[in-house]
């Protein structure tokens, strides 16, 4: 009996110790749901706290489509303040469920009309060009795929590695404007989905994540994948993984990167410090030296940005895209690549 | 007119057992039926969108293959393993039957990563045999349909391992000999005598790993590549925006379930014999000096391969964050992953919910599962087949279907509806293990319970005892086991539960495998891996005190 007690006093006290750990300092927790990437996501953390040491920022990393699913979930008791981070489709998605907060940043008038919502529910921090990832010890940069008819060339197959679509929304964007695209042209989806059917051909594997992804590129077991620039760019800068990428010479989707304030956010005033924070001229400028961002505010001075960005923006075609389409339909098309094309070609 | 009468039943007791029922079976209809019937109920309506859609018969297709052939190859595992344990000596025994049960201390999640570091297309082990045989191309590669048979029979054979082992521990070797003297040769021994009376053992635990595989998410969330199976589809859908058919494709995943576990009932029912006696132990020793040698090295090369993906994840949680690219091991090793987890807020949060939440999970599951055997085993009342059957269902409920269950029920404040908000909250992810364990729990308290004279309750009524003396000194004292394993096993589950969790966290409450696939996204490896040694670590050490409170009782 002695012992049955001690025993429980000891799990109680451990129970107790444990609990009492989480009693949190005296900030205010913000939560960020972001598929940006540990490293920006936590530079901007350190920089932020710095300057308002009474905010603790807490960030969750995951796809963006994941995001907007938890978002959707919790809509009736909101967990997250801030959504910082998903190609601009899944905000207009979000937008129409009425799931964000409207509000206008200073520099609104600084992005054009297509990189925010007309009720301010979202604004573009971030213009991301997809473009053909390689690896570049495998395969010498004359020879990579120069566009998205060569990705599909049967020479490719079982070389390519996706990035499950599902999950994310740079490839659902990618899959999306391929669609989009083929319906404005020829007044049909057909066109997109034999491009996706070849391309699912060639296709040896949908991973999980990125990670995966990264990691298989770079151990040579596909060699080929569509990805984000730059993405592609901070592997290759930042990690040392030996890949590199084409920009789709006949034109490429350049996708908006956004940003917005969850509808029913119990920390506004937090949510909007960040949010004015992490677009602020300075923020934009580190994100674009440090992890390869391209910054979607006009008013920034080309010239201060990187020389390689100066030099892509110069190569990158944006391909006309009709977002109105792909808002309604994205979804609807995805679900036909799943049940139709995925394992198909 | 009292309640109690209103309820019927017979006598007082009776009607007083219903009413202490009434709770329990509240709760249950509330946290089990309620959930599923919304499920139902949201599948209305798409059923036909299910039906046409060829991945989502392909996917019903692959999840039954898959547990079938996990069932298949857990046996071809198990069975032989159990009887070279139980039956023979040699040298390496004791070793290797220790080593059987590692499978059991490895996470979901982390199993399968062990076996990406293993025997991915760059796993050690795929590396070493291209070396060895001097391949140009690696030798397999682990994705599809074979590598998530293969990750189940490692993890699931030691069901069958355990039960089968326990069933010959009981068996009576004078049948055998019986057998023997009239006659009977090796193999009519084995399929006359011997296998029949293992029926009940190899047909549960076969029940169990066709449960588990069915229900299998990390395998194929992790290597499946192209293959579908539906706890993954389920999530795929979901995050397509498509609720109406993840619930179809729930309903599918359940009945399915429910539909496997009547076929073996009634297998099992078929075949039913009874060992009599308390059995012997028969082993024999391996006199012939080859056969020792070999057995030796045959036992060596299990326990390697049975204890390689600890050590992996070991290793690798010592291995530098980001250093490890195309060599086969890690080249630059640190403490700093480990030293990481204790003094970063954010990445000790992970396990401090999970702790807590496991326990929080097993407390409740504890309470409610011991008054619930209580009143089955002892009690006679109206409603005890309906409480039995209920404490059962969860079982039977695949992970991803409990959690997308609950989703649909307490995702808003409707009183009127029976609906109160949990989804985004700490608390839904406590509830979701807590309904989980309630079969095991249950099982576990009503195993002991059983083995109690029934009379011995009322005999300290009789001499005087008030019922809640009666309940602690006599009935308690005889559960104590089966709440110890129980415990164990809930603990053990909810500390590293994934595929409910996986559905429902929120950024409060997210446990240890969520914040390891975090890292692996952020492609920390070390990190990741670190996560996944302290799992292990946590686990052996519930194992560890279970034991010695089992041996206290003694």
């Amino acid at each position: 009996m002695k012992f049955r007690r001690a025993g429980l006093g000891i799990a109680l006290a451990a129970t107790a110790a444990t609990l009492g750990s989480c009693v949190h300092d005296n900030r205010t927790v913000l939560t960020v749901y972001s598929p940006h990437g540990i490293d920006l996501l936590k530079f901007y953390e350190t920089e932020f706290e710095k300057k308002y040491p009474m905010i603790d920022v807490q960030w969750v990393d995951m796809g963006s489509q994941e995001i907007v699913d938890r978002i959707r979930g919790e809509a009736v008791n909101p967990q997250a303040d801030v959504w910082f981070g998903a190609p601009s489709e899944s905000f207009a998605r979000a937008a129409q469920e009425n799931l964000l907060r409207p509000y206008r940043p200073t520099w609104a008038n600084a992005v054009p009309a297509e990189a925010h919502d007309p009720k301010d529910l979202w604004y573009g921090t971030y213009l991301t060009p997809e473009v053909i990832a390689y690896n570049r010890d495998a395969i010498p940069r004359d020879s990579a795929p120069q566009d998205w008819s060569d990705v599909v060339d049967p020479k490719w197959r079982g070389k390519v590695i996706i990035r499950d679509p599902i999950a994310s929304g740079t490839m659902r964007a990618i899959f999306g404007a391929m669609i989009a695209k083929s319906i404005t042209e020829t007044g049909s989806p057909q066109r997109g989905y034999n491009w996706l059917l070849r391309l699912d051909a060639n296709t040896k594997e949908y991973v999980l994540n990125p990670t995966i992804l990264y990691q298989k590129l770079k151990s040579r077991e596909g060699l080929i994948t569509l990805w984000d620039m730059p993405d592609v760019a901070t592997m290759r800068d930042r990690v040392g993984i030996p890949i590199d990428y084409v920009i789709p010479k006949s034109g490429t989707p350049l996708l908006v990167d956004a940003i917005a304030i969850v509808r029913g956010t119990k920390h506004l005033r937090e949510a909007e410090l960040y949010y004015e924070f992490v677009t602020s001229e300075h923020a934009q400028l580190e994100a674009s030296r440090q992890f390869l961002r391209i910054p979607a505010r006009t008013d920034i001075p080309q010239d201060s940005l990187p020389v390689w960005i100066q030099t892509a923006m110069k190569q990158i075609k944006p391909m006309p895209v009709d977002q109105n389409l792909l808002a309604q339909h994205l979804n609807e098309w995805m679900r036909y690549w799943d049940s139709h094309i995925r394992n198909h070609g | 007119m009292t309640i109690a009468s209103w309820l019927g039943g017979r006598s007082r007791a009776e009607r007083l057992a219903t009413l202490a029922a009434l709770p329990l079976l509240l709760i249950l209809a509330w946290t089990v039926i309620y959930p599923n019937v919304s499920v139902i109920a949201g599948s209305f309506g798409h059923w036909k969108e299910f039906a046409e859609s060829p991945s989502d018969v392909e996917a019903l297709k692959n999840s039954i293959i898959i547990a079938v052939a996990s069932v298949v190859a857990s046996l071809a595992i198990g069975v032989p393993l159990a009887f070279l344990l139980t039956r023979f000596d040699f040298p390496g025994r004791t070793l290797l039957r220790a080593a059987a049960l590692l499978p059991a201390a490895l996470p979901p999640l982390v199993g399968v990563i062990s076996f990406l570091f293993l025997y991915g297309d760059t796993g050690v082990i795929t590396r070493v045999t291209q070396i060895v045989l001097g391949l140009k191309e690696v030798p397999w590669h682990l994705n599809g349909i074979g590598a998530i048979i293969f990750i189940h029979a490692y993890t699931m054979y030691v069901y069958v391992y355990l039960f089968v082992s326990a069933g010959l521990e009981r068996y009576e070797s004078s049948l055998d000999e019986a057998a023997i003297g009239l006659g009977a040769g090796t193999f009519r021994r084995l399929t006359r005598v011997t296998l029949p009376l293992l029926t009940p053992a190899i047909a549960g635990s076969a029940l169990l790993v066709f449960m588990s595989a069915l229900g299998s998410f990390s395998a194929p969330y992790v290597f499946g590549g192209g293959i579908r199976v539906l706890s993954t589809q389920i999530l795929n859908s979901k995050l397509n925006d498509a609720i109406g058919l993840a619930y179809v494709e729930t309903t599918v995943l359940a009945i399915s379930a429910v539909a496997g576990l009547m076929l073996f009932r009634w297998l099992e029912g078929k075949r039913l014999y009874v060992a009599p006696g308390k059995g012997g132990a028969s082993r024999q020793p391996v006199r012939s000096r080859s056969a020792r040698i070999g057995l030796a090295c045959a036992a060596g090369l299990i326990v390697l391969v049975l204890v390689l993906p600890h050590l992996m994840i070991v290793l690798v949680s010592f291995a530098k964050d980001g250093a490890w690219t195309t060599q086969m091991l890690p080249p630059e090793y640190t403490t700093h992953n480990y030293a990481g987890l204790f003094t970063t807020n954010q990445l000790w949060t992970p396990i401090r919910n999970s702790i807590v939440m496991s326990v929080l999970a097993t407390a409740a599951d504890l309470v409610f599962c011991v008054a619930g055997a209580y009143l089955i085993v002892t009690r006679k009342f109206s409603g005890r087949k309906l409480l039995e059957t209920l404490v059962a269902l969860p079982w039977a409920i695949p992970g991803t279907a409990v959690a997308l269950g609950l989703l649909a029920t307490f995702n808003t404040n409707d009183l009127a509806a029976g609906k109160i908000l949990l989804v985004g909250t700490f608390w839904i992810l406590p509830l979701a293990y807590f309904v989980r364990n309630i079969p095991l729990v249950s099982q576990a308290v009503e195993g002991s319970l059983r083995q109690m004279d029934l009379s011995l309750e009322s005999a300290a009524r009789g001499l005087g005892a008030s019922w809640w003396m009666a309940v602690r000194r006599v009935v308690l004292p005889a559960a104590r086991p089966g709440i110890v394993a129980g415990a164990l096993l809930a603990c053990v589950t909810a500390v590293g539960e994934f595929v409910a969790s996986i559905v429902l966290y929120t950024h409060g409450n997210r446990p240890i495998s969520i914040e390891i696939l975090a890292q692996l996204r952020s492609y920390a490896f070390g990190t990741a891996s670190a996560y996944s040694a302290l799992l292990i670590g946590l686990v052996l050490i519930m194992a560890l005190t279970a034991r010695i409170a089992e041996s206290r009782m003694k």
